[in-house]
């Protein structure tokens, strides 16, 4: 039996809300926090990457314009609440989304390969700016931000919340895409981008859109943790592990699903923490990333919940077909609809 | 303008080399139309290959070239029979990106494991050596490169033209499905394909070794160049891939001669842009239904 | 939770008991932990934490600085430990990620509860670690960050292990040419520097006084760190015939320098270079060693050095390691060198709390195989590095007269070939 969907993410706000309530230690709510970070990132990757098919590989790109943008404003800035870079959140995502625009109009008319080497150059040509434009950017010198005057005890929760709400946001604007008719599109572009502009898809308007907002939240998403570190360096800022992480995250947790890249998050970069604080002094680190990354993209190819899907609705088909003369097999299309049952039956 | 020209000459000279590079990557996208993003990668291993057989065995780089295309020749094999076969039609053109980039950062992983992340470097004692040419000058090991990179490509168009494999690899370029059609094995066109495409990183990786200090994460600044070169010279041509080095090389030593060198990073990106935005199938590239 | 299973079989020896005492309360309890009360009655292990580079760009100078923690570690137990209590290092790996470090050390202060924590390595990392600690009130003394950015945060609890600021260490240099007659200085100076947080201020920094002095400036070049070929740059610099080139380098940069420069049969009379000369057997290796010859540079250690505990540490290394003094890095010398200052808190005051580490070390000198340091409040010494040249094939300190073991030579001779 599963939860209408509305009921799910009540339940999933309500966990977050109340977690640190518990007193929990400030190791874990670091780990939280990063965690929180990645989730939100690849729900937001997901919009383009998953539901519209079209694999960006510069997100960290727009990771990075946030970082310095929230930087830039806050350069020699005094706070008094603390609470200001967050307030500023939606205009850096804004900031985000404007530079993203011209960057999809000109990449999205071409291929997905084409496309996902326009931003991968892309990523790299912000990281070259960030270094060479000293006087924005600080160059290799780094650029600190003010610290955060919050008190030691409680020091992670502001950001733990900042972060909540944005990961509940896109969530949330997931689910509403999926149900509307932008999220249809997206999902036939993915399909047959030429069959759909056939049929009226207004395609080019609904990628840059997708492609606009999810690196908006990304950038937010970029400002939220360079106020965490305090101080950002261009390497860092703008990494292309980020992007990597971010897609394997998808990938791993489903494509194209409403929860698969929170699922992803939760347990790649928490495993990711806590395997390099034990591990990492046995050189494997890149090594086991790499690996784990083929093995899911060979192995496990939609991800997780799609195959967890797959398997539950082939039990109930078949628990159907061996209950006496029930109607020949259409999948109990319950809860949320994903990209699967959108096609009716899934391109795998 | 002794600067200027200077600059030039030097361009030429790497562009050879980074054609060499490239002519392997946009290879590989003709015939298995899959953007290799560990090209660079497979250039730094061959890189530390050579390295290897320098500093333990006095085997000059130059001469170690046949030894790592044959290496790299069945790596590259490998890769495409481990991962890049298994993987499903429809999802091939998204994910095949996703696992040259995991196969890229596997092999970091491991030549950081094997060697450490210190920049090496083949110190060969003709490294120093330069001639000057009426007052410009130009080192004996860009030199060399540069012929060596010819006789490479040289190889390479007669491979692609002259044989009965090279024959199947343009077909199956052209039109896929006539090719099969005809007999075509487009599996093994496609696995040797990928091998040659390693193969042409196995020369390209002694050049550079003997040219600039490497370590294993020298791979990122290599694809992000090589991008821009195989967009340039038009996705799946070999001749494109050549001049486009040659024009990109060049460019950017010009900007860092009159500019600043900060900026000649820049050139190849912008020559991106501009290829993107003007003429989006590139030099020699061709339109196809469905493709740019 | 999975995690307190993995700590158990993976846990080093001093940290089992009181980590997993402490983590089973771990979802539980709550707030944090000050320093001091970790600090437990005599004979107990005492755990410092210290978050360095096993893997990732800085892994090869990370794990220099994990041998010089380590070798220092085995070398005080073998005297008795600190207060007769053992030393135990708990090094885990960052990957050189700043996110990771952050996270590296809210485990060790917050989850493992260690005593004390010393720093990674490179400042990139070592500025988002300091915070952490600071803000647990934790003493942060650290080997490897010394750029400008780490002592603009004024930390009250952070301290540089080295005798001067990464960016000072070139003045040195400026030192001695200043101390020259005036027939003998330079008169045009030339300057190439890589675009990182310390390398160009360090050639900044000398050009700044160079120029005060009334030596000219005939050519500067800020290069970005991916530059690979300086036939450009350099040739600029043999265009414009200066007395001294000064470079502000890191290593791959420096040898391609001087690689070009003989190509080009260029030798200026004085050349320095923050970076890269200092190596004792890179940078033969890399540029010739027929062409070293009166090069200078800076270092804070060298093999030879005759300061308090080198001698000590040097025969350590070898016998622990392998190899001899030249392959030493000093990177090890400088993580060596925290732990001896731990050491002389110690018995200075009779106490190894981080309140008590934080108040004793804002005054005075003390002693350690990079000679004698001493800190301003914000955590920046107040030393001077040496001025070392290459000198028949070896490195020598060469100035202030205090610690030179031969005079400088001056002018550069000409390349070897």
């Amino acid at each position: 039996m599963r939860l209408p969907s509305v009921l799910r993410g009540g339940v999933f706000v309500a966990v977050l809300v109340t977690v640190p309530m518990f007193g929990l230690q400030h190791w874990f709510l670091n780990l939280l926090v990063f965690v929180l970070m990645y989730a939100t990132m690849s729900s937001a990757w997901n919009l383009v990457g998953g539901f519209a098919g079209y694999p960006s590989l510069g997100h960290a790109g727009f990771f990075g314009i946030g970082a310095y943008t929230i930087a830039l404003i806050f350069k020699d800035h005094v706070l008094t609440t603390g609470y200001e870079p967050f307030l500023l959140l939606p205009l850096v995502g804004l900031v985000g989304a404007l530079i993203g625009w011209p960057i999809a109009l000109i990449s999205m008319r071409t291929r997905a390969d084409v496309f996902a080497i326009v931003t991968i150059t892309f990523l790299f040509v912000v990281q070259t700016l960030a270094f060479n434009l000293h006087d924005l950017t600080g160059g290799s010198q780094g650029a600190a931000l003010p610290i955060a005057p919050f008190p030691a005890a409680t020091f992670e929760l502001p950001f733990y919340y900042v972060l909540s709400a944005l990961l509940i946001f896109t969530v949330g604007l997931t689910f509403a895409t999926m149900r509307s008719k932008v999220g249809l599109s997206l999902v036939s572009i993915r399909a047959d981008e030429d069959k759909a502009r056939g049929v009226g898809v207004r395609t080019i308007g609904v990628k840059v859109l997708a492609f606009s907002v999810s690196v908006g939240i990304t950038a937010m998403v970029g400002a939220v943790w360079a106020y965490y570190q305090s101080f950002i360096y261009p390497q860092f800022a703008v990494d292309p592990l980020v992007t990597i992480a971010i897609v394997l995250m998808t990938f791993l947790g489903g494509r194209g699903t409403l929860w698969g890249p929170v699922l992803g998050a939760v347990i790649l970069e928490s495993g990711q923490q806590l395997l390099t604080y034990q591990l990492g002094a046995v050189q494997l680190y890149l090594i086991v990333y790499a690996l784990l990354f083929l093995v899911i993209i060979l192995l496990l190819p939609r991800g997780i919940l799609p195959t967890i899907e797959d398997r539950l609705r082939l039990r109930r088909r078949r628990r159907r077909a061996d209950a006496a003369a029930a109607p020949p097999g259409n999948p109990t299309p319950s809860g949320e609809p994903d990209a699967a049952t959108m096609l009716g039956g899934g391109a795998s | 303008m002794h600067a200027l020209i200077q600059g030039v000459i030097l361009g030429i000279l790497t562009g050879g080399v980074y054609a060499l590079m490239a002519s392997g990557q946009t290879l590989i996208f003709g015939i298995m139309k899959v953007v290799n993003l560990a090209q660079g990668a497979m250039v730094i291993m061959a890189a530390f290959l050579a390295y290897q057989l320098f500093t333990r065995f006095g085997v000059d780089p130059f001469l170690a070239i046949p030894i790592t295309t044959i290496v790299m020749f069945g790596f590259g094999v490998g890769v495409e029979l481990l991962f890049l076969r298994p993987l499903r039609r429809e999802d091939k053109s998204e994910l095949s990106l996703l696992v040259t980039f995991a196969v890229a950062l596997l092999i970091e992983g491991a030549l950081s494991v094997m060697w450490g992340t210190t920049y090496r470097s083949i110190n060969a004692n003709y490294a120093n050596s330069s001639w000057t040419l009426w007052g410009y000058q130009i080192t004996l090991v860009r030199l060399w490169a540069f012929v060596l990179s010819l006789v490479a490509l040289g190889l390479l168009f007669w491979l692609l033209n002259r044989t009965r494999f090279g024959r199947a690899v343009r077909a199956t370029v052209q039109n896929p499905e006539s090719a099969r059609l005809l007999g075509v094995e487009a599996q093994w066109v496609s696995a040797l394909g990928f091998g040659l495409g390693a193969a042409t990183a196995a020369a390209a990786g002694s050049v550079y070794g003997l040219l600039y200090p490497f370590y294993p994460g020298s791979h990122y600044d290599l694809i992000s160049r090589l991008l821009s070169i195989v967009v340039l010279g038009g996705l799946g041509s070999v001749g494109g891939a050549v001049v486009a080095g040659v024009i990109v090389s060049t460019s950017s030593a010009i900007v860092a001669a009159t500019i600043s060198p900060a900026w000649s990073e820049m050139t190849f990106f912008v020559i991106l842009i501009l290829v993107l935005l003007i003429r989006p199938q590139g030099l020699f590239g061709n339109v196809d239904r469905g493709a740019i | 939770m999975q995690q307190s299973n993995r700590l158990w079989r993976r846990g080093g020896v001093g940290v089992v008991a009181a980590a997993v005492a402490l983590t089973l309360g771990a979802c539980a309890s709550s707030g944090n932990n000050s320093g001091a009360s970790a600090s437990l009655k005599s004979g107990t292990p005492l755990v410092i934490g210290a978050s360095v580079s096993l893997t990732g760009d800085f892994a090869d100078s990370g794990k220099a600085v994990q041998r010089g923690y380590q070798l220092w570690a085995n070398e005080v137990n073998a005297k008795g430990g600190i207060l007769g209590r053992k030393v135990t290092m708990k090094i885990v790996d960052d990957a050189s990620s700043p996110t990771q470090v952050v996270s590296n050390y809210q485990n060790l202060i917050n989850r493992d509860k260690v005593n004390l924590v010393v720093g990674p390595f490179s400042s990139l990392l070592t500025v988002p670690a300091s915070q952490v600690a600071n803000r647990y009130s934790y003493a942060f003394l650290e080997p490897a960050g010394g750029g400008p950015k780490v002592f603009a945060q004024n930390l009250h609890n952070l301290f540089f292990v080295q005798p001067a600021p990464t960016t000072k260490s070139g003045d040195v240099f400026a030192d001695w040419i200043l101390s020259l007659p005036a027939s003998a200085r330079p008169k045009t100076a030339a300057y190439t520097e890589l675009d990182d947080p310390f390398a160009a201020p360090i050639a900044e920094n000398i050009r700044a006084r160079f120029e005060a002095a009334g030596i000219k400036t005939v050519y500067k070049q800020v290069y970005p760190a991916e530059t690979q070929d300086f036939s450009a740059i350099m040739s600029k610099v043999v265009a414009v015939n200066p007395d001294v080139l000064v470079g502000g380098t890191q290593n791959n940069d420096a040898y391609a320098q001087v690689k070009t420069l003989v190509q080009l049969k260029f030798s200026p009379k004085f050349m320095f270079l923050s970076n890269g000369a200092n190596s004792p057997l890179e940078f033969p290796t890399k540029v010739g060693p027929q062409n070293t010859q009166g090069i200078l540079s800076a270092g804070d250690w060298f093999p030879g050095s005759t300061a308090t505990g080198s001698a000590d540490f040097t025969a350590a290394y070898s016998k622990a390691y392998g190899g001899t003094a030249d392959t030493i890095d000093n990177s090890s010398a400088e993580a060596y060198a925290v732990g001896q200052v731990l050491e002389d808190v110690a018995k200075k005051t009779g106490k190894i709390d981080n309140a008590t580490i934080i108040s004793t070390l804002h005054q005075g000198t003390w002693p350690t195989l990079l000679g004698d340091l001493s800190w301003g409040p914000n955590g920046a010494p107040s030393g001077s590095f040496n001025l070392i040249q290459w000198q028949g094939g070896k490195l020598v300190p060469a100035y202030p007269a205090a610690v030179a073991q031969a005079k400088p030579i001056y002018p550069k001779p000409n390349w070897g070939g």
